[in-house]
């Protein structure tokens, strides 16, 4: 038997994931030991220290060179280490948003942060991963986790449902991923994807049919999961259903994973093809995206329905940037420019390292804007009406800026960020995705992404005017503080106003992280 | 070990082709594909989606006999583990949508507007 010759260094990139795992298991065996009434507080906690100390393990990870692990069946690049951090950043988020929620419906368990853990470090690996098989196997550890969190309050009629379509929409698109990906593996012989890059070129002259077939395939099974149109039917009810910290977590992590994976995937296969076929599939799944998922978000009264459809925008957005990211001059050598050389390069190839950029900062912003309005929507809504649906109508918003104020002016940092208008950090992040979308030409594209954020500005600003406009309404609920939800919601308004204003740090941070290997 | 590899398939025995194989997986993972989107009963969508899985680890396999290597059998036992996975999740969340509703008919799993 050969063994392969790893050394200890092959391991740096996984030890955020292994922290989140060792927490996991912490948690599940645990659990065993404790009575139906002992007290369960411990286990957020550990929960956030797993996320932080991970958190902290990719920011240390962020300054090695890009290397392969694995024997290339992942890498150790800045840019998987980046995401990482924005999973490790939506995992704290979400569990602190956790606590009083699961405590108002009896329902704290360590099965349900252990799950959390086992999510994120299937997002984790998802961002390294640099094989299809191993790329598979990822998403599938994350999305096996992320069915069971969404109907984890399975006595209800609305999580099980939720959890449900989850289910069969996002096995059936890890089906048609992985069709995708056997085909490509028959026409190119290997499943590593800088062994692919060689063989698709000939393949491509010899077998185009397979090839294209492949990679739609991979690409359609890709656009399921980060709900972009017209693979979004199961985001809305999918949102709504879950329970809120879970769709906290879904919108920042499952997302941002699934972005890192798409371009890993695309970046690495485009040399082996013409950039020209990435480029009008994300071009138009982007211009589809944004338009729908904003007109489908205006009439809608439900808040959490309303920001599972501005999730659907947001990915969007983000597609535009994917989309630069193909963006090639004529007769041009396809590659991106590493940190050392951003000053040099042609127009185009700046464009498309700001891209990238992009993509990671508005992963960054979405996650901190998304979880934190996720947050709010969940300390407003009560167990007892989930049934009737109208846990999350705007009514509940009316007149909390009088009630809690500090809530309210949270609240709206978030929609304004969602949004996308200055000080905030949505507005730095959509800036530089259009920014880079107009550098490579997409100008079309940007031009419809401006558009339909100015539509989107109309449903996030009334959730404001309710807010701040409306009075009290008779009987409305007692609102429950509790240290741990304040402690997100304080966090995430902090780092969407601060980082607004001075985005310095991180944009100087990014120059490092947007190198991805092999580019 | 080697020579019997070259008895079993001796050129005077004909093979089935790899493209017999591939057609075969295709019209599984096309059957599958459409047995999700028409198909009402929760358990035999469920079904149709292990057909997909398994049609690509066909493709899988067929591939790997043609390249000669062994990435796609270690590939096929990979698919097959996450199969079974996500077969406990799958019915369970199956189950609890039985005893939330008292039944599995896709038609009656629709509280949620549009």
């Amino acid at each position: 038997m050969i063994l392969p010759n790893l050394t200890l260094a092959d391991f740096l990139p996984l030890i955020p994931a292994i922290i989140l795992v060792v927490g996991a298991c912490i948690l599940l065996l645990s659990e065993v030991f404790l009575g139906a009434h002992a007290s369960r507080s411990y286990q957020a906690v550990l929960t956030v220290v797993a996320a932080v100390a991970a958190g902290a393990m990719a920011v240390a990870n962020m300054f090695e060179p890009a290397h392969e692990v694995f024997l290339g069946f992942g890498v150790l690049d800045p840019f998987s280490s980046f995401l990482t951090f924005v999973v490790c950043v939506g995992l704290g988020l979400a569990a602190l948003s956790s606590v009083s929620f699961l405590r108002k419906r009896g329902a704290e368990r360590g099965e349900f942060y252990a799950l959390m853990l086992f999510a994120a470090a299937g997002m984790s690996l998802l961002a390294l991963s640099n094989e299809l098989i191993t790329l598979f196997v990822n998403l599938e550890v994350l999305s096996i986790a992320t069915y069971a969190l969404t109907s984890y309050l399975r006595r209800g009629t609305r999580p099980s449902e939720a959890g449900f379509k989850y289910f069969i929409l996002g096995a059936f698109s890890s089906a048609v991923l992985l069709y995708g990906a056997a085909l490509l593996y028959g026409a190119t012989g290997s499943t590593k994807l800088t062994d692919m890059v060689g063989p698709l070129s000939s393949a491509l002259a010899t077998q185009p049919a397979l090839v294209y077939a492949g990679l739609i395939l991979l690409g359609s099974g890709f656009a399921f999961k980060v709900a972009a149109v017209p693979f979004h039917m199961w985001t809305p009810d999918v949102y709504e259903g879950a329970p809120t910290p879970v769709t906290a977590l879904m919108s920042a992590g499952v997302k941002a994973a699934a972005f890192a994976a798409l371009v890993r995937v695309f970046l690495t296969l485009g040399k082996g093809i013409d950039p020209h076929l990435p480029l009008v599939l994300f071009s138009t799944l982007a211009f589809l995206t944004m338009v729908v998922g904003n007109l489908l978000a205006i009439p809608q009264r439900n808040v959490k329905r309303m920001l599972a459809y501005s999730s659907i925008a947001h990915a969007g957005y983000l597609l535009v940037g994917v989309a630069a990211l193909f963006v090639t001059a004529p007769g041009e050598q396809f590659r991106l420019l590493g940190p050392s050389e951003l000053t040099g390069g042609s127009p185009v190839e700046l464009a498309r390292s700001q891209a990238l950029r992009g993509i990671l900062f508005y992963l960054l912003a979405y996650t901190f804007s998304a979880v934190g309005a996720f947050t709010l929507v969940s300390v407003l809504e009560r167990r007892e009406d989930e049934e009737k649906g109208t846990a999350w109508d705007l009514e509940r918003f009316s007149g909390l800026a009088q009630r809690r104020p500090g809530w309210a002016v949270a609240m709206a940092a978030f929609m304004l960020s969602l949004g996308g208008i200055p000080p905030t950090i949505g507005f730095m992040s959509k800036l530089l995705i259009f920014q880079s979308a107009v550098d490579s030409g997409l100008i079309g594209l940007a031009i419809i992404g401006v558009l339909s954020s100015a539509a989107g500005v109309y449903y996030y600003l009334r959730v404001v005017v309710y807010m701040f406009m409306r009075p009290v309404p008779e009987g409305a609920l007692t609102l429950e503080r509790s240290w741990s939800t304040e402690l997100a919601l304080v966090l995430s308004t902090a780092a969407v106003l601060v980082f607004g204003i001075l985005p310095g740090p991180i944009t100087a941070w990014l120059q490092q992280a947007s190198s991805i290997f092999g580019q | 070990m080697a020579a019997q590899v070259v008895a079993r398939e001796a050129p005077n025995r004909p093979m089935v082709p790899i493209s017999y194989y591939l057609l075969l997986a295709a019209a599984l993972f096309c059957m599958g594909m459409f047995g999700v989107m028409v198909r009402r009963n929760a358990l035999v969508i469920f079904m149709c989606v292990e057909l997909m899985l398994n049609a690509a680890n066909l493709t899988f396999l067929a591939f790997a006999r043609m390249h000669g290597d062994s990435v796609g059998h270690v590939s096929a036992f990979f698919v097959i583990a996450v199969a079974a996975a996500e077969a406990a999740i799958g019915l369970a969340i199956v189950i609890a949508v039985f005893r939330s509703r008292g039944s599995v008919l896709v038609e009656d799993i629709r509280t949620m507007k549009h």
